[in-house]
Parts: structure tokens; sequence; C-alpha cells
């Protein structure tokens, strides 16, 4: 009991041994392989290229003409503007193509109508069953089933 | 905020010793050079807007908590390995394998220098290390950073997320044990 109390440092002892083995670990530390202290260099070297204090914060672009005079300060107008333009352009191009595709709909369907009116064949000869199939297996089908065989003239 | 300038010198003055301290918690030089560049890293992106007389403590727990994440993945790693291996045959042994290549050369750049004053400090340095290296790591962790770092009780509880009590006991065992393990080998500093 008393070795160990003997053997126990008190605490100036033990003060001055922390500071004694801090000194000699400081003198360790400068002895490092070459090979070492390159990587910590490269992993400092590192480190910094990612702090924030090598990031200088951008708050407007400034046009390299005439110092600066012609800068572009964001206003919150500008800012809107500038993504709402090209928003806006695309609903009018979607717009506009819609209305393209109408019209052309239309377009092709007065064509048909025209075509039907204008015809020697009356449209309602189209909604006979009979005319259908006179047309699909009749002697007309083998022949050429070009405009002038349904030409009345020619029956 | 500390500028670009007080965080490169900073970390210029903190990195070797880091690396010894990160050396003695895994004893490995790769995992040690891995685990400091991790915490630079992290300081520099994350507490770099601190003022340059905080960095030391947020460096020192950084560099504490990434040390404590190299155990914990040791741990996983090391299950899984265990696992693998006991279910798997032996692993092919590897032929090429030249245990010569694995010893590292000796280090040149102390041979000029004063021959038995350098072997005498060398040999009690290694003593030093060789036994902080077997310390609790707590224990070893109060040491360090209370006589190496420099740091109060204070400031060394906050960054072992401690009590100052816990910080006085810890550096106290670590003391004994190391001056009683160095008077063994008939060292007395």
């Amino acid at each position: 009991m008393n070795r160990a109390k003997h053997d126990n440092l008190t605490s100036t002892e033990a003060d001055r041994f922390g500071r004694a083995s801090a000194a000699l670990l400081r003198q360790g530390v400068q002895n490092l392989p070459a090979n070492i202290k390159d990587r910590l260099y490269a992993a400092r070297m590192k480190a910094l290229s990612v702090s924030k204090a090598q990031k200088v914060p951008v708050h407007s672009n400034v046009l390299a003409t005439h110092a600066g005079n012609w800068s572009s300060h964001s206003s919150p107008l500008w800012d809107s503007v500038r993504w709402a333009a090209p928003v806006a352009f695309l609903v009018l191009g979607l717009y506009g193509i819609a209305q393209w595709q109408q019209d052309s709909r239309i377009n092709d369907i007065a064509q048909v109508d025209a075509a039907l009116l204008t015809d020697d064949v009356p449209p309602d000869a189209y909604a006979d069953s009979g005319f259908l199939s006179f047309l699909k297996n009749g002697p007309l089908s083998d022949s050429d089933s070009d405009s002038d065989s349904l030409d009345p003239s020619h029956r | 905020m500390a500028s670009a300038q007080e965080l490169s010198d900073f970390l210029s003055s903190i990195e070797q010793r880091a690396f010894k301290q990160a050396v003695y918690a895994v004893r490995d030089d790769d995992a040690a050079l891995d685990i400091v560049q991790d915490a630079m890293i992290k300081l520099a992106e994350k507490y770099s807007d601190r003022p340059a007389g905080e960095l030391p403590l947020v460096f020192t727990r950084i560099l504490q908590n990434r040390i404590h994440d190299w155990f914990r993945r040791q741990k996983v790693r090391n299950a899984w390995v265990t696992l693998f291996s006991s279910m798997g045959k032996k692993s092919e042994e590897n032929d090429d394998f030249d245990p010569l290549e694995q010893l590292s050369a000796p280090d040149d750049s102390q041979i000029h220098q004063d021959g038995s004053q350098k072997m005498e400090q060398s040999q009690l340095l290694q003593a030093l290390e060789s036994e902080i290296s077997k310390l609790p790591v707590r224990q070893r962790e109060a040491f360090l950073m209370r006589y190496w770092d420099e740091l109060s009780i204070t400031d060394t509880a906050k960054a072992m997320n401690c009590s100052e009590g816990s910080v006085k006991t810890h550096c106290s065992r670590a003391t004994q044990s190391l001056a009683k393990a160095l008077k063994l080998k008939g060292i007395t500093l």
C-alpha cells in the first residue's frame, strides 16, 4: 500500500512529467519522413482549396468594360423577367402549335367534304352497303381503281 | 472569421502533430494520413468561418471524431471479414508475396546528425510513443490534449464531451501509467 503510494507521482510531478513528455513528442514530430510531410502538405492544400475563406461570394455579374460602369446589377424586376420570359415563350409556342394542328385538321375535313360533295356519285351512295359491296366484289374491283372507272358514263 | 492565411497557418502548425496523434490511435500511417486529411477538409469546409482562436478546439474534436469513426468502420469490416473467412475456405496463398518488400528502408535524413545523442533521444521517443499507444483511448486523448495540444481542462472536457473531473482523472491515470512503464524500462523524464 505504502509502496504504491510512494510510486505514484504527486500532482506537480505528474504535471512536470506531462510537460517533459510533450516536449519530447514535439521534437519527434520534426523528424517525420519526407514522404509523410509531402502527403500532409498535399492534404492541407486540398483542404484549403475547399475552405469557405477561399470562396469569394459573387453578388452581381459585372461586365469587364469601363471599370465596371456597365455592371448588370440585378433588380427584382429583371430577375423575374429573366426566368419568366422563357416560360412565356414556351407557353406561346405550345399554343401556336396547337392552333396550327387544329386548323390543319379542319382543312383536311373540309377537303374531304368538298371532294364528296363535288363527286359524281352522291354521298348517300357511300352509306349504302350494297354499293360498297359492289365496289369491293364487282367487276370494277379487279380493274384499275382510278376515278374514271366510277364514271357513270362508262357503264 | 479566420482568413485563408490564418487557416493555412493553423493547419500547417498542427498537421504533423495531428498525424502522430492519429498514428498513436490507429497504428497505421496510411489510415492516419486519411484521418488527418478528412479532419482538415471538414474543418476547412464547415468551420473556417469561425474565429481563428476557436480552430484548435474545433479541429481537435473533429480529429477525435474521425478516429472514433475509423474504429467503428474497422469493427464492422472485421466482423464481415471474420464471417466470410469462417464460411469459405482458406484464401489462396500469394506466391509472389515477399516479406522483404514490406520492410521500409531506414530514413537516411538523420545519418549526418549527432550520433549518440540522437540515438538516445530516438530510443526515448520510441519508448514513450510505444507506451502512449498502449494507453486506453480516453486516457490517451486526455493526456495528448492537455499536454501536447496545451488545451485547458475546460476545453479538453468540451473536446472529449465529458466533465472536467473526468479529464483530470483520465489525465492523472495516463501520467501515472506512463511514468511507471517508463520507469520499468529505466527511463525517467
